[in-house]
C-alpha cells in the first residue's frame, strides 16, 4: 500500500512538471518580451532608452536561455513566488491569496452541496428505476449537465428579479452566510450534481444485481438497511473517483459564476488578467487550477484502494 | 420462439445492429426531442441567410433596444441590429465551430489512439500520458493561455504575410479568430477520442483477421487503415454527439469571455456577455441568446444520452 502511494507520487511529479513546461513555453515564446510588455503600457523615458531596457533585462535574468529561465521560475514557484503582475506590478502571489478564499469557500460549499443533494437523489432514482420519478430525476440531471453556467446564472437572475421585484440584485460577496451566495452556489453546483446523480444511479443499479444484495433481501433484511449497508458503501467508490472531473467543472464554472455574480475570486481575476494580457497572473492561475485537478486525481488514486480493497492488488502490482 | 419459428410467417426478418439501435433510440422521447431540436438548428444554420429578416450587421439608430415586436420578433440591440437575425447567424457560427473542431479533434484522436493501441510500448505510454496531462489542465484556462500567448504572434505573422503578398485574405481578422478558436479547442478536446480508439484497437489488433492480414505480409499502414481503424471507430458515434455539444458550449464560453469569435461576427456567447451589461433594462437581449444556447446544448446532451443507451443496451431494459 505504502509502495503504491509512493509510486503514484513519483509518477505524479513529472506530470506536474510537464504541465508547467508546456504552459510556461506557451507564455515564453508566445506572449513576447515581458520588459517590453511592461513599458509599452507606461511609455515614459524608459520606453525610448534601449540601453536601460537591456540593463533591466539583464538584472531580471531575462536574457538567459529558455531552460535556465524555466528552472528559475520553477525554483521560485517552489518558494511560493509567482512573479509580479505586468499591469499593477503587485506580487501575483498576493493577488491570488487575496482572491483565493472566496473561490475556495464557494467551491468547497458547492462540493458539499453536491454530496448532500446528488447521492440521495441518485440512490432514489436507481431504487425507483424506470418509473416516472426516475425519469424526472435523470432528465433534470441531463438538463442541468447541459446548461452552461453563463446561461443558467443570468437566466436565474432575471427570473428571480421578475418573480420578486423588491429583492436586491444578488451581486457581490458578503461571506458564506450572506443570502447573495445562494444563487452563485446553486449555479456552480448544477453540473457536479448532475454528474454525481448519474454516477450514483448507474452504480446502484449495478450493485443491486449482486448476489450479496439478493442474499440480504432473502434473509429478510429491511429494505432501508439493504440500501444503506449493502448498496451504498460499494457505490461510494465509483462516485469518489469523479472528484477530478468535479474539480474541473468547478474551476471552469467559477470563472463564469464569479463574473456573472460579481464575486471577487480567482475566476474574476482570471478574466481581468485575460483582458489585460497579464500573463504572469494567467500562468499562475492555470498552474493552480491544473494542480488542483491533478491533486484531486492523485487523492482519488490513493484513497481508492482504501474504499475498495479489491483494487489494491491489481493496482499495486501494475 | 422455437415453436412458432417453425411457421414461415412467424419468422422475423433479421434485424441489423443499426436498425435495432434506431428502434431503441426512437422509443426514447428525450432523445427524439433532442434530435428534432438539432434538426432545426442545422436547418437554420444552413439556410440562415435566406431566413434572416434583416442583415445581421445593419444598424438602425432609430430602432435601438426595441422590445420584441412584429417587425423585430426578438427586439433589437443597442446598435439597432435585429436580434433574431443575429441569433440565426450565431447558429451558423456555433454549428461551424462545433463541426470543424469535432472533426479536427477526432482526426487527432483517431491517429494517436490507433498508433498507441497498435504499437503499444513507449508510444502508448507517451500518448496516454499526454491525454492525462491535457485532461488535467482545466480546459478553459488552457485555451486562455493559448489565446493570450499565440494571438499576437499569429496577428503579426498575418500582417507580415499581407505586406509581402498584398493578399487581402491576410487582412481579415476573422480568420485569426477562427484559426485560434478551432486550433486551441481541438487541442483540448481530442483526448476522449484517442482513449476510445485506443481501447478499441487493443481489442481488435489480435483478432484472427488482423493476424491473417499480418501473415499475408501486408504493410502496417494497410493493416491499420483497412482492417483496424474502420472497425474501431463505431463507438465514436456517442462521443461525437457529446463532442459536438461540448464544442458548441466551449465556443460560446470563449466568446463570452472575449477570447473566441470576436464582434462583429455574431456568436451566442458574446451576445450573452453584451446582454449581461444591460439586462436590468433590456432582459430580452440576454434571454434570447441564452435560451437558444441552452436549448442547443440540452438537445445534444439528450441525443448523446439516447445514443449511448441505444448503442450500448447492456445497462438499460
Amino acid at each position: 500500500m505504502l509502495r503504491y502511494v509512493i509510486r503514484r507520487l513519483v509518477l505524479w511529479v513529472p506530470t506536474v512538471l510537464l504541465v508547467l513546461l508546456g504552459v510556461y513555453a506557451l507564455a515564453f515564446y508566445g506572449a513576447g518580451d515581458p520588459i517590453k510588455l511592461i513599458f509599452l503600457r507606461a511609455p515614459g523615458d524608459v520606453a525610448y532608452n534601449p540601453a536601460r531596457i537591456e540593463a533591466i533585462r539583464e538584472a531580471a535574468g531575462l536574457n538567459q536561455p529558455f531552460l535556465v529561465q524555466f528552472g528559475n521560475y520553477v525554483l521560485n514557484l517552489v518558494q511560493g513566488n509567482f512573479g509580479n503582475s505586468l499591469v499593477s506590478g503587485r506580487s501575483v502571489w498576493r493577488m491570488i491569496s487575496a482572491a483565493a478564499p472566496v473561490s475556495a469557500q464557494l467551491g468547497l460549499l458547492a462540493i458539499l452541496l453536491t454530496a448532500v443533494v446528488a447521492i440521495p437523489l441518485g440512490v432514489l432514482a436507481a431504487l425507483k428505476q424506470n418509473t416516472a420519478l426516475d425519469y424526472a430525476i435523470l432528465g433534470s440531471a441531463l438538463f442541468l449537465w447541459a446548461i452552461p453556467a453563463y446561461v443558467a446564472g443570468p437566466l436565474l437572475m432575471v427570473l428571480l428579479i421578475v418573480l420578486l421585484p423588491d429583492i436586491t440584485v444578488p451581486y457581490g460577496w458578503g461571506g458564506l452566510f450572506d443570502v447573495r451566495i445562494i444563487l452563485p452556489l446553486l449555479v456552480l453546483a448544477f453540473q457536479p450534481i448532475a454528474l454525481i446523480i448519474r454516477q450514483t444511479r448507474a452504480a446502484v443499479i449495478e450493485v443491486m444485481t449482486e448476489d450479496y444484495v439478493r442474499t440480504a433481501r432473502a434473509k429478510g433484511v429491511p429494505e432501508l438497511a439493504v440500501a444503506l449497508r449493502h448498496i451504498l458503501r460499494p457505490v461510494l467508490t465509483p462516485v469518489v473517483t469523479q472528484l477530478g472531473l468535479i474539480m474541473i467543472t468547478i474551476v471552469n464554472g467559477a470563472i463564469f459564476v464569479e463574473l456573472v455574480f460579481g464575486l471577487p475570486g480567482l475566476g474574476r481575476l482570471t478574466v481581468s488578467a485575460l483582458l489585460n494580457n497579464d500573463y504572469p497572473v494567467i500562468l499562475a492561475i492555470t498552474l493552480i487550477g491544473s494542480f488542483l485537478v491533478m491533486a484531486s486525481n492523485l487523492l482519488v488514486d490513493v484513497v481508492y484502494p482504501l474504499l475498495d480493497p479489491r483494487a489494491t492488488d491489481a493496482r499495486a502490482t501494475k | 420462439m422455437t415453436a412458432s419459428a417453425v411457421l414461415p410467417q412467424a419468422i422475423e426478418p433479421p434485424v441489423s445492429l443499426w436498425a435495432d439501435a434506431w428502434r431503441r433510440l426512437a422509443r426514447n422521447k428525450l432523445a427524439m426531442v433532442g434530435l428534432a431540436l438539432i434538426a432545426v438548428l442545422l436547418f437554420v444554420a444552413v439556410f440562415g441567410p435566406w431566413l434572416t429578416p434583416y442583415d445581421f450587421l445593419s444598424q438602425n439608430i432609430d430602432a435601438r433596444n426595441l422590445a420584441p415586436s412584429l417587425a423585430h420578433p426578438l427586439g433589437t440591440d443597442d446598435l439597432g441590429r435585429d436580434v433574431l437575425s443575429r441569433v440565426i447567424y450565431g447558429a451558423r457560427t456555433a454549428t461551424l465551430v462545433a463541426i470543424v473542431v469535432t472533426v479536427i479533434a477526432m482526426v487527432i484522436g483517431i491517429v494517436l489512439g490507433a498508433l498507441a493501441g497498435y504499437f503499444g510500448g513507449w508510444l502508448d505510454a507517451a500518448v496516454m500520458w499526454l491525454t492525462d496531462v491535457t485532461m488535467s489542465i482545466p480546459n478553459l484556462l488552457l485555451v486562455v493561455v493559448i489565446n493570450t500567448s499565440l494571438k499576437p504572434r499569429l496577428a503579426n505573422w498575418m500582417e507580415a504575410q499581407y505586406l509581402e503578398t498584398l493578399n487581402p485574405i491576410y487582412r481579415n481578422s476573422i480568420w485569426i479568430d477562427f484559426i485560434l478558436v478551432f486550433g486551441s479547442m481541438a487541442l483540448i478536446t481530442w483526448p476522449p477520442y484517442a482513449r476510445l480508439v485506443r481501447a478499441q484497437v487493443l481489442s481488435i489488433r489480435n483478432r484472427p483477421y488482423v493476424t491473417a492480414a499480418r501473415a499475408l505480409g501486408l504493410p502496417t499502414w494497410t493493416i491499420l487503415t483497412r482492417y483496424i481503424v474502420p472497425n474501431a471507430v463505431g463507438p465514436l458515434i456517442v462521443a461525437v454527439s457529446a463532442g459536438l455539444g461540448t464544442a458548441m458550449v466551449l465556443e460560446s464560453a470563449f466568446s463570452f469571455l472575449g477570447v473566441g469569435v470576436n464582434p462583429p461576427m455574431p456568436s451566442w456567447g458574446n451576445m450573452i456577455s453584451d446582454g449581461l451589461r444591460v439586462w436590468q433594462h433590456y432582459p430580452h437581449l440576454l434571454a434570447a441568446p441564452a435560451i437558444v444556447l441552452g436549448l442547443a446544448t440540452v438537445a445534444f446532451s439528450f441525443l448523446g444520452d439516447g445514443l449511448n443507451d441505444a448503442l450500448n443496451p447492456r445497462g438499460t431494459k
